[in-house]
């Protein structure tokens, strides 16, 4: 406990780590609020003259002016919306909202646009997927809303799970255990989300730089020789300086993330962590979760997503001599996942940068995305869902990496 | 108390740093003598446990080291040449945390840091970044840390580079001292370091164990070698090139006093002279002889 302590100590005392997290805590402030900047809206006020709103101002207009949509989103409220929506293109005699003339989308359609939200999803064509107009949709058809939807996902699946009737039952039966009606407050912007993600990917960076250097640097400082001819100076020592390197990111990592989220859903507002998912993303999204709990999950999805990335940074550090190869080998195991994703064809690569360390903040490949969307790792008979797999990976990877650390720092020998 | 060295051999690549060595190290002072790129080093590694041999083992009271793991590490303290530390830590930080590492108790690691402190004329800069102390101070940090636990076995490996003489002295002595009932193994090529304090001494050269014995027996190896005589100072430099000079004083007259190794007396004039070890180390290794002139 007392090198625990002391370990600790050393690594917060050192220039670079003072500098990183306080430029994660600044930066997770900075993220907290570049959101909020893009909330944009505007309106003609009593003199005809053109009010533009943007950041707090914005939102909270919005939140006026869509009051009405918060709560339950049940048929007979998406039914309604979808019959003005219908009178007020037939009125002005065109065929898409984007047609009607200045001011009438955010007079007329925006109060209760929301809860058109997927709308369009729902009633796509079971065999193209091609989504009809809000105009061509038989507004009597809503009244069974929540049985389209889960007839719209039984179709989704056997078109993106096309040879996996596995992963296609699997899908169907997690969109059944979804809550339903679902729930919508107005005033939130899924760019929060993409921001804490962006958030976590950052603070993993700085993580990683942190702890590339904990073994390394000892080696080519010569510190090591010392230290390893010590009592405690293998096993002990080492399973000190991997505790300590987790607990230094793991809460650094926690402090910036709920700082986050308490100033974000300050900002957009607390009851908007109620709002189902569905509601923001795809209208039948496989999870149970609303946006709170989504937001939770992330974080913890990227508190040991940071912890199997520092474990697998421990582990480079331990195999390394030299700080510059360690360190551009662990940013490059960081980057991973996104180059990956960009370059690898879908289902090889999907499998690598899903089970890689750093994979779930992996901005497009991240775990918000995974959510999101409907894959499946198929391993033969059996399908599981792709952010069961993501957590699954790290919770093997922190002791794995762990572990190797400890085997390869105690045989470390100099050259 | 033994520390028995058994065959040991390293290989780089394309050379052999330490070629079949056995050594038993009993306790007292030993000198291990050897010039720049000797295999001192590689081999204070192997003792150390910090790097492994090719082949051959070390043993410490007949228990080979590699499989008394903690229990060796336990009794042992090292100080590399090069002194590794954490830049960020103060004398006080760094000592307590090698401390920790070495298994003291809070109370008993206070009591020895600031014993050591005080012994090695650290106590104003106990609270100093290390990395803002000079050379002769960071080296008494690096002895201070070796000596923490105070170990049966302590191998330093040029432990006085960077000290100046008086801090020689009194290090030599301290280390005379702790040296009773313990095994304490000083690498160097200052042959001054070893030459007074030494019970017995090891010369390696090129990876090979020379010599080895106590500094009176080892200087027997050089006698009828070591001559004097007084030379014209315009004639030095013909000398140089014919003799390996391994002194050189001013004299009156525009003479000067040469000390000098050969097997014959180069001029009629030569005395002999009694030889000291670092005689013994020139003659063994005469390119330092070389290096010392440029």
């Amino acid at each position: 406990m007392r090198l625990l302590k002391l370990e600790m100590k050393r690594i917060l005392k050192t220039r670079l780590t003072i500098i990183l997290l306080a430029s994660a805590l600044a930066l997770t402030f900075i993220m907290a609020w570049l959101p909020v900047t893009f909330s944009y809206n505007s309106f003609i006020d009593t003199n005809g003259k053109t009010v533009k709103l943007t950041g707090l101002a914005s939102i909270e207009y919005e939140k006026d002016l869509q009051a009405d949509t918060a709560g339950m989103v049940t048929p007979e409220k998406v039914r309604q919306a979808a019959e003005d929506y219908q009178a007020c293109l037939t009125k002005y005699g065109v065929e898409e909202s984007w047609d009607l003339p200045e001011g009438v989308f955010q007079a007329e359609i925006l109060p209760y646009y929301p809860l058109l939200h997927g709308i369009k999803e729902a009633f796509a064509d079971p065999n193209t997927g091609v989504a009809p107009s809000i105009m061509e949709i038989d507004t009597e058809e809503i009244d069974k809303y929540y049985d389209v939807c889960e007839d719209r996902i039984v179709s989704l699946m056997k078109m993106e799970q096309k040879k996996y009737p596995a992963a296609q039952s699997r899908a169907v039966s997690m969109y059944n255990e979804v809550k339903k009606p679902y729930l919508f407050f107005p005033g939130y912007n899924t760019d929060a989300m993409d921001y804490q993600i962006l958030l976590a990917f950052l603070i993993v960076l700085f993580c990683t730089v942190i702890a590339a250097p904990v073994f390394t640097s000892d080696y080519q400082t010569g510190a090591d020789d010392i230290l390893r001819c010590t009592k405690y100076g293998k096993e002990r020592f080492a399973v000190t300086k991997i505790v300590s390197a987790l607990l230094i990111c793991g809460i650094s990592y926690s402090i910036c993330a709920v700082t986050y989220l308490i100033l974000s859903n300050s900002f957009f507002g607390w009851e908007c962590t109620k709002s189902s998912i569905q509601m923001l993303y795809s209208v039948v999204n496989l999870s149970d979760m609303n946006i709170g709990q989504l937001q939770c999950f992330i974080a913890v999805s990227g508190l040991l997503c940071i912890l199997a990335t520092i474990s697998f940074t421990l582990y480079l550090s331990s195999k390394f001599k030299n700080m510059v190869v360690s360190l551009s080998m662990a940013l490059l195991f960081c980057l991973l996942p996104i180059i990956i994703y960009m370059v690898l064809p879908d289902w090889i690569g999907m499998w690598i940068y899903n089970i890689l360390p750093a994979g779930a903040v992996g901005l497009q490949a991240s775990i918000l995305y995974a959510i999101v969307d409907f894959n499946f790792w198929n391993i033969g008979a059996i399908a599981i869902w792709i952010p069961h797999v993501m957590i699954g990976a790290y919770i093997i990877e922190i002791p794995l990496f762990a572990f190797l650390t400890i085997c390869s720092y105690s045989r470390h020998k100099v050259s | 108390m033994e520390l028995f060295i058994e065959h040991i051999s390293k290989q780089f690549k394309d050379l052999k740093a330490v070629d079949d060595i056995s050594l038993q190290i009993t306790p007292g002072v030993w000198g291990l003598l050897g010039a720049n790129g000797a295999g001192k080093t590689t081999l204070m590694r192997m003792i150390a446990g910090i790097m492994k041999p090719d082949s051959g083992r070390i043993l410490y009271d007949g228990i080979p080291i590699n499989e008394m793991k903690e229990s060796y590490r336990d009794v042992f303290g090292y100080l590399p040449q090069e002194f590794g530390f954490y830049p960020e830590f103060t004398v006080k930080d760094y000592l307590e945390y090698v401390s920790v590492l070495k298994g003291l108790t809070p109370k008993d690691s206070k009591r020895k840091i600031d014993e050591l402190l005080d012994q090695l004329t650290l106590t104003h800069v106990r609270n100093k970044k290390i990395v803002r102390l000079s050379g002769g101070m960071k080296r008494r940090v690096g002895i201070a840390q070796a000596l923490l636990n105070e170990p049966e076995i302590l191998i330093l490996d040029e432990p006085t580079s960077g000290l100046d003489p008086g801090e020689r002295v009194r290090f030599r002595n301290q280390l005379s001292e702790f040296a009773h009932n313990r095994i304490v193994l000083i690498s160097t090529h200052i042959v001054s370091d070893v030459e007074y304090i030494a019970t017995q001494n090891a010369v390696i050269k090129d990876g090979k164990l020379l010599a080895k014995g106590t500094t009176e027996e080892l200087v027997r190896m050089v006698e009828g070698n070591v001559w004097t005589t007084q030379i014209m100072m315009e004639h030095l430099q013909e000398y140089e090139r014919k003799l390996q000079i391994v002194n050189i004083r001013n004299e009156n007259d525009g003479k000067i006093s040469i000390r000098y190794l050969a097997r014959q007396p180069y001029t009629d004039d030569s005395l002999p002279a009694s030889p000291h070890l670092e005689d013994l180390y020139l003659w063994l290794f005469p390119q330092e002889t070389t290096e010392r002139r440029e």
